[in-house]
């Protein structure tokens, strides 16, 4: 069927608003971060006059480098244990029969709807009393937690299409069970365990509310919680071009992954709705 | 299998990244925000970042009379007081034995010595702590009759005015008569309205000048008529034409910024902007100083105090060293150093004849005397939850009712002073 | 041979459980543990502050936690910007999952850009709409049909129109994959029978895409629903609870860590995992959400 010039224009339309929606606080704080200090409050949407004062400012101290820091490590190693636990978990999930199976999903899914804010308090006092305040660990552990469900439910969905049988053939053809794992089933497995990695990745990287009360200084304290510790220039001042800046530097990193691997992020998302 | 190969070169990518990360975390797991290197032990000071200098001037000179004893080690906090606070709570309540100094808001004294958290001063060293500092300073680092901290500098907050467009307020000047005329000409009194400590401040010192209190000395509830005096005044003025835009948003740098803006002729603020109006062309020779407004023509003002008091941490591992360093860094020098460079108040009482002090806050003894005479806020332990109920009842301030903010704010003091629900 | 079958199928069983037992072991220990002592502190009067005063006191945080007005101003407060968000994100989701099934070009530059407010920090995006609201560095000021000195962030009704846009704006993507997946399991042939018969376009929406729809968007309401009450990152960088839009997780927090009231806090902290628990069984058995699928047993 062939789309009038109508449609077309109307799809457009559709796709421009979209493309508005999405990217207009983006645009909003990247301009906030290039105005020059002394024009921050002027309302303007496109800066009158551009300057990088703003990302000097923020990496000139040790502040805003050490949140980052924290923020990449801490993220990067509760992936990575994720990963592999929710990977162990999702292959018996969907390869092996036992009981107790819809138990530990659901299980998982209380886990992923609980409120944070319930366990922040036990957590405080607990990490307070084993030393684990203001650390890595710290933050690690709760992390993964809260992601592994999501990793889970991402990687049971990606196992369950994966023609194991695949593995067996290699093996009738000759294979020991380890090149078999390694040439069959680790590149058929790895675009799910990547998919689930971002996804993972993304949630620890967004998290307030954990590092905000589990964490106090530099040691282990994430972007999110630094942004709202930011300082201005003077005793009373409003740090809005630093927070601006520090904003865009650390979206900048994830709005390229995001566009890099769109369609792997939305094949996670969708992956457990729909069979087939 | 193109599939097989993409998934296959991408993980690569991915596991270096990861590693090169991990690498770079482990790396950075030495980052702290303090500067490091030095000789003896090392005595770390928490306080927030003063962007002017002083507090590095004041370590610098400390660290040289030490002789090697000690060296300071200077652990920024955020500006805001209630973020300071936060921070240095949780850190204090992890029993952390990385806090030797902290400089401490005035308001915390009762809260951290109560649950524990610093170390009380005693003998000799609390005799030359307290000696030759103003009244109002004392007062804020006492609780149950000891001393807890040693004053280092004071704040209070003045009337600002345009010099070149209102007259010079007379010497009984109220709240009333500054919106009165203010609305008349159309122009702002920039104060600070927000829901948080500052607005806690304001509220006070209206209080207090209106004669009144918020707690007795024994730390009960003791509100009354004045409470509502005080709610009058303010939303008088959220509801003239003398309120500034935003007001039950801004805080002291809102109201800098506005002043500066030009849209208004009266500001009660702290010091700093004074300093600050000295960085715009032929602003600073426009602005006059006078005494905080008067609640009551017949009573003189009683303003709130702020200001940073040194205590030590009660779990330090060189608790002696940290007094010693304490005394330095709160030592007259010091003081001055942090008028010249952050336009803070001393706390010592001669400095304010001090010609250098004079130079750079010519209404040093305005100064001196709402110091002598200033008020404390309630001095508790529970003191974060009464501001924040204090806050709760009078904000915002345009919808405050004057005729029910006296048993409002009983009732919920009681609340947090039972450490319920408000 | 019936004992080899029955030795496999343990040692499989054996092999399963090993398998999951380090994620179960982390998801019971971090989740379970903490609320089991959240429980126990909850019974007691623990203020930091006051660390001698210590002592059991069996329900009367509790009691004091549902008798005050201000718990229930909270909850409405939770509600209010929690059936506002969910309500614009299930409308406007589904606008965007129709764009992203039906459109036909351009499908690649939509998908991308609608993953950029899922993948930016919420407190990033809360700062970015913030910082456009607020009367001086805002640029909403500005536009036209828009007063110069509008301060939404200074009133009640204002401050929850700025969360709840923040929240809509950062989640709608999520709500909109989740119904994208839904409209896929709708098959063609409904919609071009219906088509041939005459009907019109709205009537083949909503007789046959939505109803064929409804296990997905009742899933999706119910995870969108239980994270909205959750709401805490937006509501914290906005207005910390000013202006009465405190919600119940900021009560938590200012109780918790603000006042290092354990005790007090952590009765807070368990009244809200119940309001959870409460949402949703009654989306599991009022409503009928099923996640069967997930399993992939359905």
């Amino acid at each position: 069927m062939q789309a009038t010039a109508r449609e077309k224009v109307l799809w457009l339309i559709a796709i421009a608003l979209v493309l508005l929606y999405a990217l207009i606080p983006v645009v909003w704080i990247t301009s906030l971060s290039l105005k020059p200090p002394a024009e921050v409050a002027d309302g303007r949407f496109i800066p009158k006059n551009f300057s990088l004062k703003n990302y000097d400012t923020i990496f000139s101290t040790n502040i805003f480098n050490a949140a980052l820091i924290n923020s990449i490590g801490i993220a990067a190693i509760a992936t990575l244990i994720s990963i592999v636990l929710a990977a162990m978990a999702a292959y018996a999930l969907s390869r092996l029969d036992f009981g107790g199976k819809a138990l530990i999903l659901s299980g998982a899914l209380a886990v992923a709807m609980f409120p944070p804010i319930s366990i922040v308090g036990p957590l405080f006092n607990m990490w307070r009393t084993l030393g684990l305040f203001d650390t890595w660990p710290g933050l690690i552990i709760p992390y993964l937690t809260f992601t592994l469900p999501l990793a889970i439910y991402t990687l049971s969905a990606f196992f369950r299409e994966i023609p194991w049988e695949l593995e067996q053939a290699a093996r009738v053809d000759g294979a020991t069970p380890f090149q078999a794992f390694r040439k069959i089933i680790v590149p058929l497995a790895a675009p799910g365990v990547f998919t689930s990695a971002i996804l993972v990745f993304i949630f620890a990287w967004n998290d307030f509310i954990f590092a905000n009360t589990l964490t106090s200084t530099s040691n282990a304290r994430t972007v999110p919680a630094a942004l709202a510790f930011f300082t201005g220039g003077s005793q009373f001042e409003d740090p809005t071009g630093s927070i601006s800046a520090a904003a865009v530097v650390v979206t900048v990193p994830i709005i390229i992954m995001v566009l890099i691997f769109q369609r792997r992020i939305v094949a996670g998302l969708t992956a457990g709705a729909v069979k087939g | 299998m193109p599939a097989v190969l993409r998934g296959r070169s991408i993980r690569g990518v991915v596991t270096t990244a990861l590693v090169a990360a991990l690498v770079l975390a482990a790396a950075g797991c030495g980052f702290s925000e303090s500067t490091s290197g030095g000789r003896g032990k090392t005595i770390k000071w928490y306080v927030f970042n003063e962007p002017g200098g002083a507090f590095e001037q004041a370590i610098a000179t400390c660290n040289k009379q030490a002789g090697g004893k000690y060296t300071i080690q200077y652990v920024r906090l955020p500006t805001d007081a209630d973020q300071q606070r936060e921070l240095v709570v949780r850190r204090l309540a992890a029993k952390d034995s990385d806090i030797d100094i902290i400089g401490m808001d005035v308001i915390w004294t009762a809260e951290f010595a109560e649950a524990g958290w610093i170390k009380p001063w005693t003998g000799a060293r609390a005799q030359r702590a307290l000696n030759g500092k103003l009244k109002g300073p004392q007062l804020t680092a006492q609780y149950k009759n000891t001393l807890w901290a040693d004053p280092f500098t004071s704040n209070t907050q003045f009337l600002f005015y345009r010099k070149d467009r209102v007259p010079k307020p007379p010497p009984d000047f109220t709240w009333d008569q500054m919106i009165d005329q203010a609305s008349q000409r159309g122009k702002a009194i920039e104060v600070q309205a927000a829901r948080y400590e500052g607005y806690t401040v304001w509220i006070n010192s209206l209080i207090a000048s209106a004669g009144g209190s918020i707690v007795d000395e024994n730390g009960n509830v003791k509100v009354d008529q004045t409470a509502a005096r005080a709610a009058q005044i303010i939303k008088k003025l959220a509801t003239s034409k003398a309120a500034p835009p935003g007001m039950s948003n801004n805080k002291e740098d809102d109201a800098r910024l506005g002043f500066e803006s030009g849209r208004s002729d009266y500001q009660t603020n702290y010091s700093f902007i004074y300093a600050s109006a000295a960085k715009i062309k032929g602003f600073q020779p426009k602005i006059g100083v006078a005494p905080w407004p008067r609640v009551d023509a017949s009573k003189p003002p009683r303003v709130t105090l702020g200001g940073i008091n040194l205590g030590i941490g009660a779990y330090s591992k060189n608790p002696e060293l940290s007094f010693q360093a304490a005394e330095c860094l709160a030592q007259p020098e010091n003081q001055v150093v942090a008028s010249e460079k952050g336009g803070l108040a001393p706390s010592t009482g001669v400095l304010f004849s001090n010609p250098r002090v004079k130079k750079v806050l010519p209404f040093a003894d305005i100064m001196s005397t709402q110091i002598e005479n200033g008020v404390p806020r309630p001095v508790t332990p529970a003191y974060s939850d009464i501001s924040q109920a204090i806050q709760k009842t009078f904000h915002p301030p345009d919808g405050v009712d004057p005729s029910k903010v006296v048993s409002d704010l009983r009732d919920k003091l009681k609340k947090a002073a039972e450490g319920k629900i408000f | 041979m019936a004992d080899k079958v029955t030795g496999r199928a343990r040692e499989e069983r054996r092999l399963a459980w090993m398998l999951v037992a380090p994620s179960v072991i982390v998801m019971v220990l971090v989740t379970g543990y903490p609320v089991v002592y959240a429980i126990y502190l909850s019974l007691q009067k623990y203020d930091l502050r006051f660390p001698n005063d210590k002592k059991f006191v069996g329900l009367s945080n509790y009691t004091d936690v549902l008798g005050s007005s201000t718990w229930w101003t909270d909850v409405f407060n939770t509600m209010v910007i929690t059936v506002c968000s969910v309500a614009i994100e299930l409308v406007l989701g589904m606008l965007i999952a129709l764009v992203m099934h039906r459109a036909i070009f351009g499908r690649g530059p939509v998908r991308a850009a609608i993953l950029i407010p899922y993948g930016i920090v919420t407190v990033v995006a809360a700062f970015a709409w913030r910082y456009a609201f607020n009367p001086g560095t805002g640029f909403v000021q500005h536009l036209p049909l828009v007063s110069g000195t509008a301060n939404p962030l200074g009133s009640r009704g204002g401050s929850f129109l700025v969360i709840v846009l923040t929240e809509v704006w950062k989640t709608t993507p999520f709500m909109a994959l989740l119904l994208l997946a839904g409209l896929a399991l709708v098959p063609d042939e409904l919609h071009e029978a219906a088509r041939v018969d005459g009907a019109s376009v709205m009537q083949r929406f909503f007789r046959i895409t939505i109803p064929l729809m409804r296990p997905a968007i009742i899933v999706a309401l119910l995870f969108r629903t239980l994270d909205a009450f959750r709401v805490f990152d937006s509501v914290f960088i906005m207005t910390r609870g000013a202006n009465d839009t405190e919600t119940v997780s900021i009560l938590g927090y200012n109780v918790l860590i603000n006042r290092v009231n354990l005790g007090l806090g952590s009765a807070v902290s368990v009244l809200i995992f119940f309001a959870v628990i409460l949402i949703a069984m009654f989306f599991v058995k009022v409503l009928g959400a099923s996640t069967a699928q997930q399993t992939g047993e359905a």
